[in-house]
């Protein structure tokens, strides 16, 4: 843990001193980890990063910054930015994961995107059951296939998450095999997550009455 | 904050900041005071100011109630809603033009201009002049203190080109902007501070001419917002605009085409069709009147509740589309809404709240003003930014995802919808041809696939990259969303260290220099504006003048001699001639005034006299 430049006290984060209330501005960038005073991990307490998050908003936030000049706005700004961004992606499970392969010199989602055949061939079931829902009414037989896709895709969802967990926790050695591994279940994440933002907008578009 | 601290030098109260909420039909302005915010209106006003301008002949603008009234009288020189037509081009207002009475053309950037009696007005100016009148009257509800900083409220809806249009309004009326702050978010604000809500809220907030509706988590005086979702083209006017073409169809059997596309006409119809929804608010049916005697035309129609329902229905499913998009996008059912907020003057609507209510299967909350709370919102967060407070902290999110064009049209998105601002996302960028010094982008905001589809921010140049093979500049553009929701672009050419330079065109913005211009004229408008006033002021107490005078008269006249009772009539008659005469402006004005102020003062003693004696003689002065 670094200490505050100007009063001494322990840094909770790089971007500022809870103490005395200094912005720094610190380059390079801090990493979403760094700026939430968390060690990387795939495994949060959730709880824990929310508190981080609003204790280090109270201090950074340019809405409390509004009367101290330009520089002091700035700097707010920045600041808050760099904790926004973190804070989105520390809290999501799938960026939080991509974040920790890359981080550790695992291959990045374009070196591997080679799928296996058999999901590949899944994948297109899926989408018939998309292109058929979205060319009939809401209500009819092709709108329950819908459901029954998505039910089956969160379920798959959750035990992808599940592999991830178990290839990341503990956080395996730079360039360990398992980086691979867990890169392979992310970019199978990437095609549940699209489909299930697909079923969603077909919903949203034509919803049933309710 | 007990007392308002001044500086002596300028009148200006340096700790003193106004919330104020400019809206498509009124706008009105609100400051925190002994521990709470409260709505500024001057003695005797409601503080609302009609979001109305009229063009008087000789160039001057009355905004507000005047306005509003003589929008009666010259339709066709007055204009509403102003605010429909922020940030936007021509072609994306073709359907509000319609109910414009005047023509309408652009710049050069895509900035609607209002051509009014030869001069042409950006909605930024018209916009100014609203909220320089807000501000006057907050002064004069403060005693004349002078406030320049404000927090102006924008629909969460509104996209970074309208949030720009309302900060360059604000900066033309001489203000110095603290903040823009999205309205349903300041409503919440008001709302919770009252009572300390916990849990989730959904802010439902349908204006004159626009919708939101935002999801807010509330704990501990933190208001997170989850997400937003609304159209900046839906509200009450929409809401008229059903009723105006019903009576269009109806009255097409007794007057010419021509009469009924006439936009002074329009205009009119459309004041009859919102006052025919306002008593159907509270009244099972209404009657519309549109009374034209000079083309022989009186008609009278009755609406009834369920036959205004039937017509604005659609209008209310299109706000409920937005609700679920909303709701997706918190990860939230309609059940998971704690509390639902009420914003904004359509939502007095019945059938507005019937369905809000069945939508999100609770009673929703309509405590406090629907036309205040925005206002008063803004103060609250005028506060805070003030320094007046820690405890409250606002985390707001961006409307719309914000994305670059790529190669094939398509938008590459780099900062997803609802993401807590401020935040920022940082492209690389580099040369496809050896030597190549400069780099084209196009930024856009919204959420369709093609960047054709979305709306255009800007196309970026990046000058001055330095001469390498193709491919090895890398320079790396950053993007940052501020807490106002307002975008701004910074590049740095990372193999050399060098910032690069960035030139902008803005898409239906004002450049810097078409502000400036704007605030110099501004100025000068106020002055024109405020001539007009004190011309019709002095009209007014020449009248009131004059009417005691010839009361005056019948009572002493007689007692006055000869000579001096012709001056007193002469002038009389010669200031009432005045007053009558519309060309005459301020300095004739003043001067017949001052003159009969002369002329009466033999008259006035006399009186006086009158009334001592009487006062000797033991009567009572009221039986003088």
């Amino acid at each position: 843990m670094a200490a505050c430049t100007k009063c001494g006290a322990e840094l909770e984060t790089p971007l500022v001193c809870g103490a005395c209330g200094t912005l720094f501005a610190t380059e390079p960038e801090p990493t979403p980890f760094e700026c939430l005073g968390l060690a990387p991990a795939f495994d949060l307490d959730a709880a824990l990063v929310r508190r981080r998050l609003l204790r280090a908003s109270r201090l950074v936030h340019p809405d409390f910054h509004g009367a101290s000049g330009e520089e002091a706005r700035a700097a707010a700004e920045r600041a808050t930015a760099l904790l926004n961004r973190a804070h989105a992606l520390v809290i999501d499970p799938a960026a939080r994961a991509d974040w920790l392969v890359r981080s550790l010199g695992g291959p990045a989602e374009n070196d591997q995107r080679q799928m296996p055949q058999a999901f590949l061939m899944e994948v297109m079931e899926w989408n018939e059951t998309l292109e058929a829902a979205r060319e009939s009414a809401p209500g009819s037989p092709a709108r329950a296939g819908l459901d029954a896709l998505e039910a089956s895709l969160r379920e798959q969802r959750e035990s992808v998450l599940r592999e991830v967990h178990r290839l990341l926790v503990p956080l395996p050695a730079r360039n360990a095999p398992a980086l691979a591994q867990a890169r392979r279940q992310l970019n199978a994440l990437r095609y549940l997550a699209n489909s299930l933002t697909q079923i969603e907008a077909l919903r949203l578009d034509s919803p049933s009455p309710r | 904050m007990g007392f308002i601290e001044l500086n002596v030098l300028n009148n200006a109260a340096s700790n003193v900041a106004l919330g104020i909420d400019l809206g498509t039909t009124n706008s009105l302005g609100a400051m925190w005071k002994d521990g709470r915010p409260i709505v500024l209106h001057p003695e005797g006003g409601s503080g609302y100011v009609p979001s109305a301008l009229h063009f008087g002949e000789r160039g001057g603008v009355i905004v507000g109630r005047e306005a509003r009234e003589l929008a009666l009288l010259d339709p066709a020189h007055t204009l509403f809603s102003i605010k429909r037509f922020m940030g936007r081009g021509l072609k994306d207002v073709e359907s509000d033009a319609r109910s414009v009475p005047c023509p309408l053309s652009e710049t050069a950037n895509g900035v609607v201009q209002f051509e009014m009696r030869g001069r042409k007005y950006t909605p930024q100016e018209l916009s100014a002049l609203i909220l320089m009148k807000v501000r006057d009257q907050a002064c004069k509800a403060l005693d004349g203190i002078e406030v320049t900083k404000v927090v102006v409220t924008v629909p969460a809806y509104f996209d970074d080109a309208q949030r720009q249009a309302t900060r360059d309004a604000a900066r033309i009326a001489g203000l110095d902007v603290l903040r823009i702050v999205n309205e349903p978010t300041a409503a919440s604000l008001a709302y919770g501070l009252d009572r300390r809500k916990q849990g989730k809220v959904a802010v439902y907030d349908l204006g004159g001419g626009t919708f939101d509706i935002s999801i807010l988590s509330i704990e501990e005086g933190v208001f997170q917002v989850l997400s937003t979702n609304g159209d900046t083209h839906l509200g009450g006017d929409d809401f008229d605009r059903t009723l105006v073409e019903v009576a269009k169809k109806e009255l097409a059997a007794v007057m010419r085409p021509s009469a009924l596309e006439d936009r002074a006409f329009l205009q009119l119809l459309r004041l009859a069709a919102e006052r025919c929804k306002i008593e159907l608010s509270t009244d099972p049916e209404a009657y519309m009147h549109i009374s034209l005697p000079e083309s022989g035309v009186q008609w009278r129609r009755k609406f009834t509740r369920h036959e205004f329902d039937a017509l604005t229905a659609h209008l209310i499913e299109r706000t409920l589309h937005s609700c679920r998009r909303a709701l997706a996008d918190a990860k939230l059912g309609p059940e998971q809404i704690d509390e639902v907020v009420l914003v904004g003057g359509s939502t007095r609507v019945p059938a507005v709240r019937a369905r809000v209510e069945k939508f999100f299967g609770r009673k929703p909350h309509c405590e406090l003003n629907p036309d205040e709370v925005v206002a008063l919102g803004a103060a609250v967060q005028a506060h805070v930014l003030m320094g007046g407070t820690r405890e409250v902290l606002l985390m707001d999110v961006t409307p719309l995802s914000l994305g670059i064009e790529t190669m094939g049209g398509a938008v590459a998105k780099i900062i997803q919808r609802n993401s807590t601002i401020p935040c920022q996302a940082t492209e690389g960028f580099t040369t496809y041809v050896d030597g190549q010094n400069g780099i084209d982008f196009h930024v856009v905001q919204g959420e369709r696939e093609l960047a054709a589809d979305c709306r255009s921010l800007g196309r970026f140049k990046l000058k001055g990259i330095p001469a390498l093979p193709a491919g090895m500049p890398r320079v790396a553009v950053r993007f940052h969303i501020d807490a106002n929701g307002l975008l701004t672009v910074t590049a740095k050419e990372e193999s050399t260290g060098t910032s690069a330079r960035i030139e902008v065109q803005p898409m239906n913005g004002l450049s810097d220099g078409e502000v400036e211009t704007m605030l110099n004229s501004a100025y000068r408008n106020a002055r024109e504006d405020f001539d007009a006033r004190r011309a019709a002021d002095l009209r007014t107490e020449i009248g009131t003048m004059a009417r005691a005078t010839e009361r005056g008269l019948s009572q002493a006249g007689p007692a006055l001699d000869r000579e001096t009772r012709r001056d007193v009539e002469e002038t009389l008659a010669a200031a009432k001639k005045a007053a009558a005469d519309t060309r005459l402006e301020v300095v004739a004005l003043q001067k017949r005034r001052d003159e009969l102020e002369r002329a009466t003062l033999p008259l006035a003693a006399l009186l006086m006299d009158h009334v001592a004696k009487a006062a000797l003689s033991g009567k009572r002065l009221d039986e003088v």
